[in-house]
């Protein structure tokens, strides 16, 4: 199993090299909000003084954690696998004796990572250097913590858009349905602003659903903002949707292949 | 297990296919209560095909060849009657199943677009487990019939059509498959191509005892391979038998056809029968016995102003529909 990944890897990390002049400009393209939003509320907070108990320092940490953590929690599986489905070029993954979608979809999505984490350190640097971050609240421990939490996420992200993507056994407009799924992660998981300075009603709702683990939890754990308390229920609440995940994609999936079968593929 | 490699019995698939009239109201209509035509692509179709055979499945374009070969390989579900291949029922996609057999279809299948097909091969090697020794031997062997190293280092997408698709079968037969399905293996390459991709599958089978269905609309392609033809039309079996049979009951035809100096200025009737060809006006086309296609078209030569003439196998939907039509 573990050559399997190793040569899938091998193929996809080659492909995404062919590519690297799209991943730049989509790297670009994905900077754009958080860099904006750092800009937009460091001037806020400056002007004054604070928001709501966040100083400037706080909102520049925030987004430049969330730079990183959201690189790695990401993903980009709609628009790398949907088509496939739409175009019927997933017949000839499909009988092949691996799973595509846990195999070579998965693998691809992290050579992309590995690419855009490349492209995304030099703009880092030049970011830090400009907005001078005080990170001296940054542990160890809080690092390591952070590690499997932001694994945990990149996988509940990566089944949930997985299963958005097999609808497209279904429909065609699975777009459209991924954007509103975008639109619940800009709202839910603090990547739009922390989610402390959000509406109670946002944030006790947020509590429970996927979308915070794969922003504003990680990004607390590396701050050091948490109590124990609040560690131990992000890491209760990412097993318990890590399973929720597994579960929705596999039924959808399953229902998805079988469909795809009837109607001709 | 069985002593057929596959069996199929009153296989039949049935598309339903939404469908309006144009225009505006019928859009508006269609909104909200699609009508849908069921299409028989393929209907109650027998036969059994046995460990080793070359079976050529031969038809016109919409026959239902492509949908008997991918509920075979198992992408798709009948909607009614059985199959078993190998022992296996195929769109249950058993892990064991997609290890033992292949479906070549098309070009652009096992081999990524933007990298060596090197890569591939070896992305196949481990998806498919195959120990390093096992798969070197196969892979020399591949080679030795194809010819692939000289295009094993360039991206696929800078191979030609002919040596993708060489690719192409070589990428699906790595993994030593028992059961080959081969859709339209030959289609668009020239003449040494085609020659060549078929010896290469009578040397493969002969090697690994591999059983072969292959797709064709190439009468040629079929009787060069096959000896027993299995002809589907309109999704229904129409015969099932030896390459001998047919060749009897299949009048040998030739199609000549010739652009005189002026369109349809000359009847053709008295040197063989008339065929109406609606893509090609500028030439008028008759249908002579294969045995008299020398004399006829010298007498032609001779007879007419005649600015060029042809001579080819006339299309397979009328060898078909001459021979089970009448």
């Amino acid at each position: 199993m573990l050559k399997i990944f190793q040569r899938f890897w091998q193929v996809n990390w080659a492909e995404q090299w062919q590519y690297r002049a799209n991943l730049i400009m989509y790297l670009l393209y994905w900077l754009v909000s958080p860099i904006i939003y750092l800009a937009v509320w460091t001037s806020i907070a400056n002007t004054k003084g604070n928001v709501n108990g966040f100083t400037a320092n706080d909102f520049i940490t925030y987004y430049m954690t969330l730079l990183i953590v959201d690189q790695i929690t990401s993903n980009i599986v709609i628009h790398t696998f949907a088509y496939k489905i739409q175009d019927g070029t997933l017949s000839g993954e499909l009988i092949r004796p691996v799973h595509p979608m846990l195999t070579n979809a998965l693998v691809n999505n992290i050579a992309f990572k590995g690419l855009t984490i490349m492209g995304l350190t030099p703009i880092w640097i030049i970011l830090f250097f400009l907005f001078r971050p005080d990170f001296s609240n940054i542990t160890l421990s809080g690092i390591l913590l952070a590690i499997p939490a932001m694994m945990m996420g990149f996988f509940i992200g990566f089944l949930l858009s997985a299963a958005i993507t097999a609808l497209a056994f279904w429909t065609t407009r699975v777009y459209s349905i991924h954007e509103f799924y975008y639109a619940l992660i800009l709202l839910f998981s603090g990547q739009f602003v922390p989610l402390t300075l959000m509406p109670k009603l946002i944030q006790d709702i947020a509590q429970y659903l996927p979308f915070q683990l794969l922003i504003y939890y990680p990004i607390q754990l590396i701050l050091g903002k948490l109590s124990s308390a609040q560690i131990v229920q992000g890491y209760v609440m990412g097993v318990i949707w890590l399973f929720v995940s597994i579960a929705i994609f596999n039924w959808v999936w399953h229902n998805g292949v079988k469909r795809f079968s009837a109607v001709g593929a | 297990m069985p002593p057929e490699t596959i069996s199929v019995e009153n296989l039949s698939k049935t598309y339903q296919v939404p469908e309006r009239e144009g225009g505006f109201g019928a859009a508006v209509r269609s909104f909200f209560k699609r009508k849908y035509k069921d299409v028989k692509a393929v209907q109650q179709v027998n036969f059994k095909i046995a460990r080793g055979e070359i079976v050529g499945f031969l038809g016109p374009n919409g026959a239902g060849k492509t949908t008997t070969l991918k509920m075979l390989s198992g992408l798709l579900h009948p909607t009614g009657g059985k199959a078993e291949v190998l022992g296996f029922t195929p769109w249950e996609l058993k892990t064991d199943y997609l290890r033992s057999m292949t479906l070549v279809m098309g070009q652009r299948n096992r081999l990524s677009w933007d990298i060596p097909a090197a890569d591939s091969f070896l992305l196949n090697q481990a998806i498919y487990r195959l120990p390093d020794e096992e798969y070197k031997l196969t892979y020399k062997e591949l080679d030795d019939l194809l010819e692939l190293e000289p295009l094993m280092k360039k991206p696929v997408r800078n191979l030609s059509l002919g040596e993708r698709m060489k690719c192409e079968i070589a990428a699906g037969l790595l993994h030593r498959p028992k059961v080959l399905f081969l859709d339209e293996p030959t289609i668009g390459l020239d003449i040494t191509g085609q020659a060549r991709i078929r010896e290469f599958l009578r040397e493969y089978n002969k090697r690994t005892g591999a059983t072969i269905l292959l797709t064709s609309h190439y009468m040629a392609d079929v009787t060069a391979l096959c000896e027993r033809i299995i002809i589907i039309h309109h999704g229904k079996l129409k015969y099932d038998g030896g390459i001998g049979d047919l060749s009897r009951k299949i009048a040998p035809f030739k199609l000549i056809g010739v652009r005189l100096a002026e369109v349809n200025s000359h009847d053709l009737t008295k040197y063989g029968t008339p065929v109406q060809n609606e893509e090609d006006w500028e030439k008028q086309y008759i249908q002579v016995q294969a045995e008299d296609v020398t004399r006829v078209t010298s007498r032609l030569l001779a007879d007419l102003p005649i600015h060029d003439i042809t001579i080819t196998d006339p299309p397979i939907e009328d060898v078909i529909e001459q021979a089970f039509n009448q």
